[in-house]
């Protein structure tokens, strides 16, 4: 058979039914990949023909999903550890603490010393701590209708002088609380050892006597009532202010027995007002 | 021995001298994944370089040393002169032994543990690498020399049609070149600098990719000597003629066609292609149906030639009248009910949407064990058995223990895959060396998987039995063999068309096509995307078994 019978002469049948049914398919399937398949969308409307062929290449148009209403970024607190928040606290005054003071004694207590289970004792407290609870305060971070006001009120500057002034005076009652020889068995192990089988750790490791953590407040002596509420808030998730979510999750493991027992062990074993009622 | 005989029967003896261990590691695969306790039950590190070197036999060793014996044979004896290029032969036989047996090695010393198909960015020892690269790329000798000798048979016999078994075996060799493409550049660009650490990173998705070209169409390299002995052997077999030359020349050009640019099927719930390149080479796949009907069509036809040609009558009355006790009309018998069967079920996995189903379950292992290890294998026993007096010069001894050997093989296998269908469908991810059988889920499957490992040494038994015929048969007396006959066709080509004599029109379609298919999916790695990732040393550390609980 000679070369002027061969394949790439254009009266040789086989030659053309080849290409035109290589192209036929190759159109009819990209028409209906790229076309067809690729139009329709599982949640929406069927695609332009450019969005569908830009689809079927394996463009997916990603940004519809951005744009959707996102819930607001909710944070526990607005105050970082970072040297700017330090060297703010740090340049606090104690006498002009003395002064801002005054606002605070009639619930806090001559010196920060609270005679009610409704109020924390202030006096010995880091002033880190006293400094984020007046910054959350004001921002709304955590709830308690005259302290919210009252914040709002301060300065930031104004919050350093007192959080020193509160910082200096020392505490009511700094007798350590383990002395209640064996009443508090469960609280005990709660505080010092924690319930590792429930993810709980030692309530000392952060708060004393073990170990103080930065932003944690230091709990001996202070006032049982007022523990015990805000560990139930922590639970219930009413109070949101700790920054990685530590005490929501430790609070939601424990019994209400159990709260009340941690804070009567800080406390020093001294019955509040609630534990009356 | 004539120089071309040994050729062949060196390459046969390569391809099943290994398949008959590579069996046992799949009985004893599927008896460690079954409730009942199997030695060695407890290594799962085992099981996954038993898997890989039972690819690895499977896929690349038995199937490239039989379709390369075969194609020598063929050429020898349809053509009807001595092979031209024996040295060459002979050099491409010793590359791919020597990477065979460098892969078989580092696979069992635990360092190759990633499957026949690589999956990037798994990464096994180098020596796992270079042995594979050796064997395709030594394989790659053979087409040259399958091109050679068609194409100079042209040239001395101008004007005559090449006979249909050289024309379909010069399809197979151009196929596997086409094919191996792309597990060639995977191993020469990706992994294998990657494994001697020339590179940092793995680029997976393009390793998948190009691997995709090959992976659907090395099955249809597999398949290819099953559909030559389809049309140029089992008529003879049979008695009777082949019902159309030219069909079987469209056959195999439309497998030509259709097996390359449809590979991303493979890929069809990977990330990094969009829904319309795979939905072109889906639709391609499916077009691979026309040559198999075409063929099961003309098979009944002639098998119902030689039927009526023996005194069947009436509307069925012929099949009766077949030589069933031939080997070759028995396994083409047995290996259409496989083909029919795993065809059905292949539809589900070439569909887009209906794959996802049977995603990465047993049933796609249960799918290409029937018609591979079925459907396709069968026939190669069957071709081997033909050739063994014409290659050894010996009688086939026992062709009773063949028949045995045939229908246990089927039996084997159909007690295999069909339970695995069945877990499949029930969600048995493949792959996965223990289950634990005491989870409510997994419970029921347990009787299916029992059921599959009695199958698998029914097979592990019909391969040595086939041993044992091959082994008897080449000591037995040497006896004057008729020569090698070839179906002749009830009307025998006198002209054919250029191009249905020769490959250059559908070489050049298939370019066209791979570059419509694969142009731009490949394309956009070097532009678009970039998939490197760092790729996980496969170790050879086993897993303590309390970690497995």
């Amino acid at each position: 058979m000679t070369r002027s019978k061969g394949p790439f002469k254009a009266d040789n049948p086989w030659r053309r039914i080849g290409w035109s049914l290589a192209a036929g398919l190759v159109l009819v399937s990209a028409v209906l990949g790229f076309l067809v398949l690729s139009r329709e969308q599982q949640n929406g409307p069927p695609l332009s023909p450019w969005a569908a062929i830009c689809a079927g290449l394996g463009f997916t148009s990603s940004t519809r999903a951005a744009d959707e209403p996102q819930p607001p970024l909710r944070t526990p607190t607005r105050i970082a550890w970072t040297h700017e928040t330090f060297s703010r606290i740090s340049g606090g005054n104690t006498e002009r603490g003395e002064f801002v003071a005054i606002n605070c004694t009639a619930c806090h207590g001559e010196n920060g010393v609270s005679s009610s289970g409704l109020y924390p004792n202030l006096a010995g407290m880091k002033a880190e701590f006293i400094y984020k609870q007046l910054d959350d305060f004001r921002a709304g971070k955590r709830m308690w209708g005259a302290m919210n006001g009252i914040a709002q009120a301060l300065s930031s500057d104004a919050s350093a002088d007192v959080a020193a002034y509160f910082a200096n005076r020392t505490k009511a009652n700094d007798s350590h609380a383990a002395d209640n020889d064996g009443e508090y068995d469960s609280a005990k192990r709660l505080v010092n050892i924690g319930d590792p089988a429930r993810g709980i750790a030692a309530c000392s490791s952060c708060h004393g006597p073990n170990a103080y953590k930065l932003g944690a407040p230091s709990l001996q002596g202070q006032q049982p009532d007022y523990i015990e509420r805000q560990l139930a808030a922590f639970a219930q998730g009413v109070r949101q202010n700790d920054i990685n979510e530590q005490m929501r999750t430790i609070a939601r493991q424990l019994k209400p027995e159990e709260m009340r027992d941690i804070a009567e062990y800080y406390g020093g074993g001294r019955p509040g007002q609630l534990a009356k009622q | 021995m004539h120089k071309s005989s040994r050729l062949a029967l060196y390459h046969f003896w390569v391809a099943f001298g290994l398949f008959v261990p590579a069996v046992l590691l799949g009985a004893w695969q599927m008896w460690m994944r079954s409730p009942s306790p199997a030695p060695l039950h407890d290594r799962p590190d085992i099981y996954y370089a038993s898997v890989t070197l039972h690819g690895t036999i499977m896929a690349y060793v038995l199937t490239t040393f039989f379709a390369m014996g075969f194609g020598y044979a063929v050429a020898a004896t349809s053509l009807g002169r001595p092979i031209r290029g024996t040295k060459a032969a002979w050099i491409g036989f010793w590359i791919c032994l020597v990477g065979t047996l460098m892969a078989a090695v580092t696979v069992l010393s635990g360092n190759a543990s990633v499957l026949y198909t690589f999956y990037p960015p798994l990464l096994a020892s180098p020596w796992y690498y270079v042995g594979a690269f050796l064997l395709i790329g030594g394989s790659m000798i053979w087409v040259v020399l399958m091109s050679i000798n068609m194409n100079g048979w042209k040239r001395d016999n101008p004007g005559q049609p090449v006979p249909l078994a050289m024309f379909a075996t010069t399809a197979t060799a151009y196929l596997w070149a086409w094919a191996a493409i792309g597990v060639l550049l995977e191993l020469s660009c990706i992994l294998i600098p990657r494994a001697f650490g020339w590179t940092n990173l793995i680029d997976a998705a393009l390793g998948r990719t190009l691997f995709s070209i090959t992976l659907h169409a090395i099955v249809y390299f597999w398949l290819m000597p099953a559909y030559i002995a389809f049309y140029t052997l089992v008529p003879q077999a049979a008695g009777g003629r082949l019902y159309s030359d030219t069909m079987g020349r469209l056959t195999f050009i439309m497998f030509l066609v259709f097996s390359l640019p449809v590979g991303m099927h493979h890929l069809l719930a990977d990330p990094e292609h969009g829904s319309g390149f795979k939905f072109v080479q889906s639709f391609l796949t499916s077009l691979v149906v026309l040559p198999t009907l075409v063929t099961v069509f003309s098979i009944s036809a002639s098998l119902e030639i030689a039927g009526r040609h023996r005194g069947g009558r009436g509307r069925l009355g012929w099949i009766r009248k077949l030589p069933w006790d031939q080997p070759m009309v028995l396994a083409v018998g047995l290996s259409l009910v496989m083909l029919g069967l795993g065809g059905f079920g292949g539809i589900i996995n070439m569909s887009y949407a209906m794959n996802s189903m049977i995603h990465n379950t047993s049933w796609v292992t249960a799918h290409f064990h029937l018609i591979f290890g079925g459907a396709v294998v069968i026939m190669y026993f069957a071709i081997a058995y033909e050739m063994w007096p014409r290659i050894t010069g010996k009688a086939l001894r026992s062709p009773r223990l063949a028949r045995w050997q045939l229908w246990l093989w089927f039996l084997g296998m159909m007690i295999v895959t069909i339970p695995w269908h069945i877990t499949g469908l029930m969600g048995q991810p493949r792959r996965i060396a223990t289950f634990d059988y005491d989870i409510s889920t997994v419970a029921p499957m347990g009787p299916w998987v029992i059921a599959s490992v009695i199958g698998g040494f029914v097979l592990l038994l019909s391969a040595l039995l086939l041993l044992v015929i091959l082994f008897r048969s080449q000591l037995g007396k040497r006896v004057l063999a008729a020569p090698m006959q070839y179906a002749l066709a009830v009307n025998p080509p006198k002209h054919v068309p250029v191009s249905l004599n020769g490959f250059a029109v559908w070489n050049s379609i298939v370019l066209a096509l791979m570059i419509a298919a694969y142009g731009y999916p490949i394309g956009q790695f070097f532009f678009l995307k970039a998939h490197k990732v760092p790729a996980i040393e496969v170790t050879s550390q086993s897993v303590p078994a309390q970690e497995l609980k």
